[in-house]
């Protein structure tokens, strides 16, 4: 897959800035530990919030609303969406 | 010790001061600047909660310390009906549909938000000339980068157009323009600070922090902002760092450097020879210096910006102009994506989108991006036996002087080699302050994870003997 299209950006081109770092990776010495072994980043389950709808406030609605890139009626308007 | 919020504070409750005299005072300054800071003003609210500070004092009622302290936000932070624009073209009219939990709680402390402050958009680059509103020029030469990606917070600061500003720091974006503009900037331990409503680059090393001119107001304002968010779940629990506890440095017996970062042939000389220099005065006042080893320069360098493209270009795929943001219409869905992005995104922004996606592709990601991060638990794990001899470890904070505007972008990778002092206290998620003295672009002190309180320390001792 080319790079534009795995980015969605048209026109994208691979750096070789960008590649040059890649390389040194590469060619890096690591140690044979397999990653993530350190890793314990797992939430306790008492830990979360409480499992309630919270109701944004009127005013965080509005604002996203005014976001809106196309809008009609209160809705967003997109592409409609073909099927390839 | 000195603290401007402090002086401000006594100016207010003494009534040497309006606090709406103060604010305005600061947004003329804002307005008038030549340094390209400004994004957007906040002016109307500002005044707005001026005059409810000043309505305060006039009945008598007491002030909190940060009560009525103007601030500058890099321009990455959602602030409720202000535009946050990242500095692109994207997101130019984007507003703020709520506020993060940093910004809230200083809201809430009472503390006056001026300004969205300029930057390199999304945090991409280390020069804040990745911007759509101009180049930031720095505080001392203005034929000089303001450094990046917080450079408009650091040089709104050190001209005094805002107290104190909050910055963020990836892989140095607060700490080097600090170093650049003789201001103090602290990145605190990964997960000390609510990440929520900041909007992410690197997930996994992005933090919040204050840039300031004192190490007191740095404190302060790091104690206003610090906590576990239900919002954020990297974050964790932590003790206020109080004023007495880090007017004594007993504790740190012994001090480490890096000897890698000062054989490299990229360091400057005199930053060099003045390194050495401060090291020098450690000792004589009775404090073991340790050379330690670390990895080579270039793997620090590309291990950082493996892991932070990768995850960039993750972040970054929900932009695409449907709910939000600038679209540009094509003939179908994908071409409006595609087109969106290509348009809006900068040259910046786009090398490291389209870097973080290769790595991250089927028959690239074992040998690039598993790789970077084996290396990166490696480099977390030398800091954990480096902190096992040493108390804290000193760095310089770039190799070089800042670079004139419009030096960086003709070179990339120059660029992105410039962050190497930086990138592995990032990658390590260490807590680690620029203070704006020892070299010409500062020093940097850092320490184990959660030690935030022993870099106060260090800090407070050091600015007294160099």
């Amino acid at each position: 897959m080319t790079v534009d299209v795995l980015s969605s950006i048209k026109g994208a081109q691979p750096s070789e800035s960008v590649n040059s770092l890649f390389e040194v990776i590469k060619n890096a010495n690591t140690t044979n530990n397999s990653f993530n072994q350190n890793h314990n980043n797992a939430v306790f389950l008492d830990d979360l919030r409480e499992d309630v709808v919270f109701h944004s406030p009127k005013i965080e609605k509005q604002i996203i609303i005014e976001n809106f890139p196309r809008e009609k009626k209160g809705y967003l308007v997109v592409s409609k969406v073909i099927e390839e | 010790m000195e603290s401007q919020i402090r002086t401000i504070h006594q100016q207010l409750i003494n009534k040497e001061i309006t606090c709406t005299k103060l604010v305005q005072e600061r947004l003329e300054l804002l307005k008038l600047n030549t340094h390209v800071t400004v994004n957007s003003l906040l002016e109307a609210s500002a005044l707005k909660s001026a005059s409810k500070v000043d309505a305060k004092i006039k009945s008598g009622q007491e002030i909190g310390l940060l009560e009525g302290i103007p601030f500058g936000i890099k321009d990455v932070y959602m602030l409720q009906g202000t535009y946050t624009s990242a500095s692109s073209d994207l997101l130019k009219n984007y507003k703020s549909s709520y506020t993060a939990t940093a910004i809230q709680k200083l809201l809430d402390a009472g503390a006056i938000p001026l300004v969205k402050e300029n930057c390199d958009s999304f945090g991409h680059g280390s020069s804040s000339e990745n911007t759509i509103f101009g180049a930031v020029k720095n505080a001392v030469n203005p034929t000089l980068v303001g450094g990046g990606s917080s450079g408009g917070s650091a040089v709104n600061v050190s001209k005094d157009y805002t107290v104190f500003s909050i910055g963020g720091d990836t892989g140095g974006s607060i700490r080097q323009p600090a170093g650049y503009n003789n201001v103090y900037g602290f990145k605190p331990t990964y997960g000390r600070i609510s990440r929520f409503g900041l909007m992410a680059y690197a997930s996994s090393t992005d933090c919040v922090g204050p840039i300031t001119k004192s190490i007191e107001d740095a404190r302060i304002v790091l104690n206003t902002i610090s906590g576990k968010d239900l919002k954020d779940q990297t974050t964790y629990h932590s003790e206020k760092i109080l004023e007495e506890a880090i007017l004594n440095s007993d504790a740190i017996k012994t001090v480490g450097y890096f000897k890698n970062f000062l054989e490299s042939d990229a360091i400057d000389t005199q930053i060099k020879s003045d390194f050495l220099a401060s090291i020098e005065k450690i000792k004589s006042k009775g404090i073991q210096v340790k050379a330690l080893d670390f990895f080579e320069l270039d793997t620090l360098v590309s291990t950082y910006y493996t892991l932070a493209m990768a995850e960039t270009a993750s972040n970054l795929s929900r932009l695409d102009g449907t709910n939000y943001g600038n679209r540009i219409e094509g003939e179908n869905l994908k071409e409006t994506y595609s087109i969106t992005r290509s348009e809006n995104f900068s040259e910046e922004t786009k090398r490291r989108i389209v870097g973080g996606n290769q790595v991250l592709s089927q028959g690239f990601s074992d040998e690039i991006y598993l790789k970077g991060l084996s290396l990166r638990d490696q480099i977390a794990e030398n800091f954990k036996k480096d902190f096992m001899e040493v108390d804290v470890i000193l760095s310089p904070v770039t190799p070089n002087l800042p670079p004139a505007i419009g030096d960086s972008l003709k070179d990339p990778l120059a660029m992105y080699l410039s962050d190497a002092y930086t990138v592995g206290f990032s990658l390590g998620q260490l807590p680690t302050l620029t203070m704006p003295k020892g070299t010409e672009t500062g020093l940097q002190i850092t320490a184990a994870k959660n030690n935030d309180e022993l870099v106060f320390k260090f800090a407070n001792f050091l600015k007294d003997i160099i």
